[in-house]
């Protein structure tokens, strides 16, 4: 049977299994005894009359061949209908296989022999030895025609034969043409018969998947679409693209153009995107689609093909640009009623911890103020007020200016980028309040500033530029820290754009003999950025050409390794397409060849959960290393990046994380708790918690330290009581280490973020899509946290502003027909996963009953409780219109 | 003449018209006006790039209709506060070490782990500190040796230092110092020091003090040892058989809290320890006969003195045994049954002012503060304003309860300092200092590395284990005000 062989098919293979094996072991029991004595006197009557047929097939006389083969297909035609158990004339047919099957050597070609040959086929279901496929052999010979009308189990079985003859006759090069019209055959009745798996299953076997668009209708098509999309995770390309293009298709073709345009953000194809624009008339579904557009991080922009009039087109562009996410936010926050800004101390909780807590210093500690910076703007991120930066400033003691003192030189780059962070989405008022620290005349300020423009400007797009506008001039400027500033506001704010215009100027950057280490480094890494994904030929040419102008020196620096990773986000899950740049790599000095090529293999194959990577990957990881080889941290991070796209591997890759902290050198531990946060980032699972939490006590401050942060990414948005309370016994157990209290408060400042309405999980619409832009800025900062005291420990803090690329509102929020919020219930449960399942089964359990706007954890679904309204969108996630429902009567 | 929009904050102004012929600073003007953002403030943003004051209109093209963005604040400039923010980064060492609110730890020299909990443990009263500070060659009485002179100076070095220190101090002076006045300390065993008793060193530490602090010159101040650490007991002495009664007074440094199978709990270790029996020539049965000694406190201490004798001397093992059992000991010391009828009298008029503040500040709080938090906000309270009034009078204060002074004793006692003992005899184990700071926090120091604790995990050293268990307690004196 074809589930059975195909290890791909994980739905409907265990549930096919379980029909199958239903019929013998009923069977056995119940029928022994009776078999040999008390036949009843039917089934007496039945097998003395089956006997007289296969005697009589064996009769010279063509007309009593010809009845009693009648008879005989009649007998079985009749009971087959019925699944319940062995068939009672095949059972009592079974002894006289071997005398029809000589019999029907004997035979001369005729019609009777195509009647013989369907009673054998059929006959050879269960008879037929391991391997022999005789059921689909006569079968070939047999009548053509409804093979339907012999049953189910028996079309089953004859697709697995098929399956396996297929690739017997692939491999020896023979024709298929017969056995194609028997596939036809076999698929239209799977896709009758509500048995769609089976029917993809097959198709998948004989590579034909086109043949599933004659054949799908509307009441099958959803399911089936649902099988192909899920199945596309589990094989090995280009297979996936193909299983997915179907999909797609299908989609189109009823008009379900949501899924489709999934699945086309999915392909990255953008061809495909225009062609739903194109396809769909109706402008509020249009709406619809760029909101999912927008949420997904891409820029795209509309043409008149896509939308004719000019309004409209406006209208729609700023869905996609962005724009009212901020609002949105917020009208989520006020719904919650967590617009109250919040303090570090309110996070830090220290009046729980008695006795240990730190005795309020008198005297302000930078290290910690920083800390506290840090975490006022993850909290307070998007709410546009605090109360550290954003309190009015009055001219006595001019407290906003204040705080942003009470941060030492670097610090104060981050301090003053905070209020970016604080007012994150809203272009307007965020340019307007960062306004005056562009006047200031210290150099670390106005880094800050710059960088908060491009936090501010995160994933929003507006049509006046207004980052590009104002970080342009400050590239060249003399002073480093100001120079990365702008550079990595750029970074930010155009991640992902493809700016041809800002590649011209960071461009030059990367291959100035004069720029120092750490302006290249944030060069490169905001090109990866704004070109993630891209594959872009130039970008990739600068940043090698980067790398090989390196002293010795520099490639010692850990900066150098944005230089890589610069490169390998250009590749962000674009798998083969990096193989000849993995190839120039290879010419690199040996000092960061590994490490390049270790980051190239994980950024090309990140979310694909390409096995054979993972293993490469993990062949790595079991090297032991002399001291100073630095290439195995990426290459667990690798680990976590390819694994992480669906929940399977993500189990498997725990377990095999989890050895390597027994088994692995150190510098392989320093990475394990990074990779287990990438896997669950804003997931707190309670196995990856423990762990973690031991970790945090490890001997080596750096294991300690990264796991620390990881407890904050798994936790990041959540409120998760459990990780909060760990993280405040281990700032009292950590109170006189600066280094680990420092991290212990960047991860409260993470497990509170947007006080718990935000997520950084890269993943999407039901963990379909995955946000490359969301990734990059997650892999920038673990891949910083693979070396601590440099880069977050020392002065280039700011990275850790990298997340907000990942940083997203995890909500659900009902708009109508004019965008306005609407308040409607909405039933919100633990997703239960319906792949192949029949019928319309639950998609959620456990839920509770909200009204919208409502947030939704991992894992959780949403639906409507309401016939009242219809989402324009399937996947109940980020911005839905609701359409008011014309068959709706109220009761 | 092109009209355009201009998007400033949340605002948008339409139909703002452009002379192209005019500079752009012209048009920056026109903003002025709206907006009131000076021009040279003024960042618009034109595709791209931002438009500068001499920019030509035409090169730009500027289309009517276009959205223009502007950015810009008329409100004040950052400026870095005129006095530069100090951080902890910053400071040297020594000034770190005021900021931590504990002093550093000692450096264990080979067992010497009963002196430096003793150290800490008596470094822990400010008012021996400012006595040492005092005391100079000078004033030293002609009765001191030299020894216990070079003692008292190695032990206000010894303070002074570990104030200032944030990292461990090796206390090597100190140490040959007091190996020199008291040679029994520098008992050898396989070539090394061996582990004291910790209450010896305490004992012998505080006499030598007592001694050199002795100020036989100034009037106010003549024993300050004793002030703030003698109790003074008064003894009735009772003859069964002859029915004859005397009494004594005598003065000790600590009360003993016996351990026997009835005591669970301090209070009745000590009340314990202040009966006794003993043989004596009785004067009218002309031979030794049993009395009974009934001892009460008549004067109070500053600081209280707990002597738990966990150690006897077992013969069959012919070494200091411990007697593991648990005694329990409260952070709250009220000893006014210990005390003579005189010493009550005096008590309670003081005492009833503090139960009057007491129930006051309760009153106030009991709506603010539940349950458990209360009575640790009342005690910190009450530290506080027993330090208050500490220092208000001053450090000669004589006898506590004596009348006429500002403050007066109220029998009630706060625990500040805990010498525990781990190990199963005297001459082994380890000894820890358990030290409430005056921020109200609690310090274990544990030799070289000082760490913070929680108030309940001090009243666990009780005993009844292998943990650590307290050995000597000392407790703090409440005041009151009148």
């Amino acid at each position: 049977m074809a589930p059975t062989q195909d290890p791909n098919s994980v739905g409907g293979g265990a549930k096919q299994d379980e029909a199958s094996l239903k019929v013998p072991s009923k069977d056995p029991k119940k029928k022994d005894e009776k078999k040999e004595e008390d036949l009843s006197e039917e089934d007496l009557e039945l097998k003395q009359n089956l006997e007289l047929y296969v005697e009589r097939v064996q009769d010279p006389n063509p007309e009593l061949q010809k009845a009693a083969l009648e008879s005989m297909r009649q007998e079985i035609r009749a009971s087959t209908s019925s699944m319940t158990s062995v068939p009672k004339p095949l059972k009592f047919l079974r002894p006289h296989y071997g005398i029809l099957k000589a019999f029907h050597v004997t035979m001369a070609d005729s019609d009777l022999k195509k009647y013989l040959s369907d009673i054998l086929s059929v006959l050879a279901l269960t008879m037929s030895a391991e391997g022999e496929r005789e059921s689909l052999g006569y079968r070939l010979i047999g009548t053509e025609g409804d093979i339907g009308s012999w049953g189910h189990e028996y079309v089953r079985n004859l697709a697995g034969e098929i399956a396996q003859e297929y690739t017997k006759r692939q491999s020896e090069e023979a024709p298929i043409d017969d056995l194609m019209e028997l596939v036809q055959q076999i698929v239209a009745f799977h896709m009758k018969h509500n048995a769609e798996t089976e029917a993809v299953d097959l198709l998948m076997d004989v590579e034909d998947l086109d043949l599933l668009l004659e054949h799908v209708d509307k009441t099958n098509f959803k399911r089936t679409c649902n099988y192909l999309t899920s199945a596309a995770k589990y094989l090995p390309g280009p297979d996936d693209m193909l299983v997915l293009d179907i999909s797609y298709m299908i989609y189109m073709k009823f008009e379900e153009y949501p899924n489709a345009l999934q699945i086309a953000l999915f392909l990255d194809n953008t061809q495909y995107v225009k062609q739903v624009f194109t396809s769909c008339a109706d402008l509020l579904r249009k709406k619809q689609f760029c909101y999912m557009i927008a949420r997904h991080g891409i820029t795209f922009d509309l043409d008149d093909e896509m939308v004719a009039d000019e309004d409209d087109r406006e209208a729609l562009q700023d869905i996609v640009n962005n724009t009212k996410l901020s609002e949105g936010y917020l009208t989520l926050a006020r719904d919650i009623e967590v617009m109250e800004a919040k303090t570090p101390e309110d996070i830090y909780k220290a009046h729980l911890l008695d006795g240990r807590a730190s005795s309020g210093a008198s005297v302000d500690s930078a290290r910690q103020n920083l800390a506290a910076t840090f975490v006022n703007a993850f909290v307070n991120a998007g709410f546009g007020q605090d109360k550290l930066m954003t309190v009015p400033s009055d001219s006595t003691t001019g407290s906003s200016g204040n705080w942003l003192f009470k941060n030492k030189e670097h610090g104060k780059t981050s301090a003053a980028a905070s209020l970016g962070m604080i007012q994150l989405w809203d272009v307007d008022s965020g340019l307007s309040q960062l306004d005056k620290y562009f006047h200031s005349n210290d150099n670390p300020i106005i880094a800050g500033a710059l960088l908060g423009v491009g936090i501010v400007n995160c994933g929003i797009k507006n049509d006046c530029d207004p980052a590009l506008a104002l970080l342009g001039d400050y590239i060249d400027k003399e002073d480093s820290s100001v120079r990365i500033g702008a550079i990595m506001g750029l970074g930010i704010s155009y991640a992902g754009s493809q700016n041809d215009q800002i590649r011209s100027k960071l461009s030059p950057i990367l291959n100035d003999a004069k720029a120092p280490l750490d302006v290249i480094a944030f060069a490169s890494l905001s090109l990866g950025m704004i070109y993630v994904g891209s594959c872009n030929e130039e970008v990739a040419q600068s940043i090698i050409f980067a790398l090989m102008d390196r002293s010795e020196a520099e490639l010692g620096d850990a900066l150098t390794r944005f230089l890589p990773l610069g490169l390998g986000l250009l590749y962000l899950g674009k798998q083969e397409s990096v193989e000849a740049t993995a190839e120039v790599s290879k010419t690199f000095n040996e000092k960061i060849r590994k490490y390049c090529d270790m980051t190239l293999l994980s950024c090309a194959y990140a979310g694909t959960g390409n096995v054979l990577k993972v293993q490469d990957l993990l062949a790595q990881c079991g090297e032991h290393l002399e001291k100073g080889d630095i290439h195995q941290g990426p290459a667990v991070l690798g680990l976590a990046m390819v694994a992480m796209s669906e929940e399977l591997g993500i189990d498997m890759e725990i377990r095999s994380l989890e050895r390597m902290l027994q088994y692995g050198e150190q510098n392989i531990r320093r990475a394990v708790p990074l990779a287990l946060g990438l896997l669950c980032i804003s997931n707190p699972k309670v196995t990856v918690m423990d762990t973690l939490s031991r970790l945090s006590h490890d001997t080596d401050s750096e294991v300690a330290m990264a796991a620390v942060i990881s407890l904050g990414l798994i936790g990041a948005g959540t409120n998760n009581a459990r990780i909060a309370g760990m993280l405040r016994n281990l700032s009292s157990y950590y109170y006189k280490d600066a280094s680990l209290l420092f991290c212990v408060r960047i991860a409260q400042g993470l497990v509170h973020m947007g006080k718990g309405l935000l997520t950084l999980s890269p993943f999407h619409s039901e963990r379909f899509l995955l946000s490359p832009t969301a990734l990059a800025g997650i892999v920038t900062l673990l891949h910083a946290c693979l070396d601590m005291k440099p880069i977050i420990l020392g002065k280039y803090h700011y990275v850790l502003y990298f997340l907000v690329l990942a940083m997203q509102p995890r909500m659900m929020l009902t708009v109508d027909e004019n965008l306005k919020p609407l308040s409607v219930p909405v039933r919100v449960g633990q997703a239960v996963d319906v792949v192949g399942q029949a019928g319309r089964p639950k998609t959620i359990t456990g839920f509770q009953t909200h009204s919208t706007p409502v947030l939704l954890a991992a894992g959780e679904r949403a639906e409507l409780a309401t016939d009242k309204y219809i989402p324009l969108s399937p996947i109940l996630e980020g911005f839905i219109i609701l359409k008011e429902n014309p068959d709706y009567r109220e009761e | 003449m092109p009209t355009v929009s201009v998007k400033w904050q949340k605002k948008v102004f339409d139909g703002i018209e452009i002379d192209i012929t005019l500079p752009a600073y012209v048009f920056k003007a026109q903003l002025y006006d709206l907006t009131g953002v000076p021009p040279e403030r003024q960042k618009i943003m034109v595709k791209g790039g931002l438009l500068k004051d001499d920019a030509d209109w035409s090169a730009i093209g500027v289309k009517d209709g276009q959205k223009l963005m502007m950015m810009g604040t008329a409100d004040e400039i950052v400026k870095a506060p005129e006095k530069a923010i100090v951080f902890a980064e910053d400071l040297p060492e020594e000034a770190l070490a005021t900021n931590l609110g504990y002093s550093a730890g000692l450096v264990n020299l080979g067992n010497t782990c009963y002196m430096n909990s003793t150290v800490q443990c008596l470094k822990s009263v400010p008012e021996l500190k400012s006595a040492l500070s005092n005391y100079s060659l000078a004033a030293r009485s002609t009765d001191v040796d030299q020894t216990s002179h070079m003692l008292t100076v190695a032990t206000r070095e010894l303070f002074g230092e570990l104030d200032r220190s944030v990292n461990a101090v090796s206390p090597t002076q100190f140490w040959m110092v007091l190996r020199k006045k008291y040679p029994q300390f520098s008992q050898l065993q396989n070539g090394i020091y061996m582990q004291q008793d910790a209450e010896e060193c305490w004992t012998q530490l505080l006499y030598t003090l007592s001694q050199s602090l002795k100020a036989p010159t100034s009037s106010e101040d003549p024993d300050a040892v004793k002030a703030l650490f003698g109790v003074n007991l008064r003894s009735r002495l009772h003859c069964q058989e002859s029915g004859e009664e005397s009494s004594e007074t005598e003065s000790v440094y600590s009360l003993k809290c016996h351990i026997s199978h009835e005591v669970n709990h301090l209070h009745e270790g000590l009340k314990h320890g202040l009966k006794g029996e003993l043989e004596k020539t009785s004067p009218t049965l002309g031979r030794t006969a049993l009395y009974l000694k009934d001892s009460l406190i008549d004067s109070l201490p500053r600081y209280l003195t707990v002597q738990f004798v966990r150690f006897f001397w077992k013969r069959e093992t012919n070494q200091k045994a411990k007697i593991l059992r648990k005694v329990d000991y409260p952070l709250e010391l009220d000893i006014f049954d210990l005390c003579s009828e005189d010493l009550r009298k005096k008590l309670e008029a003081p005492r009833q002012k503090l139960r009057d503040e007491e129930g006051k500040k309760l009153g106030l709080q009991t709506s603010a503060k539940s349950g458990s938090k209360d009575s640790d906000v009342k005690m910190t309270d009450a530290e506080a304003s027993s330090n208050g009034s500490g220092e208000s009078s001053t450090v000669n204060q004589q006898e506590g309860a004596s009348s006429g002074k500002e403050t007066h004793m109220t029998g009630i006692y706060d625990l500040v300092a805990v010498l525990t003992h781990k190990g199963r005899s005297a001459d082994s184990g380890h000894y820890v200092a358990w030290v409430k700071q005056e921020s109200g926090k609690w310090i274990q120091y544990d030799d070289d590395n000082p760490s913070m604790q929680r108030e309940e995990d001090i009243t666990k050293l009780s005993g009844g284990g292998d943990w650590h268990m307290a050995y000597i307690i000392m407790y703090k004196a409440r005041f009151v005000s009148m």
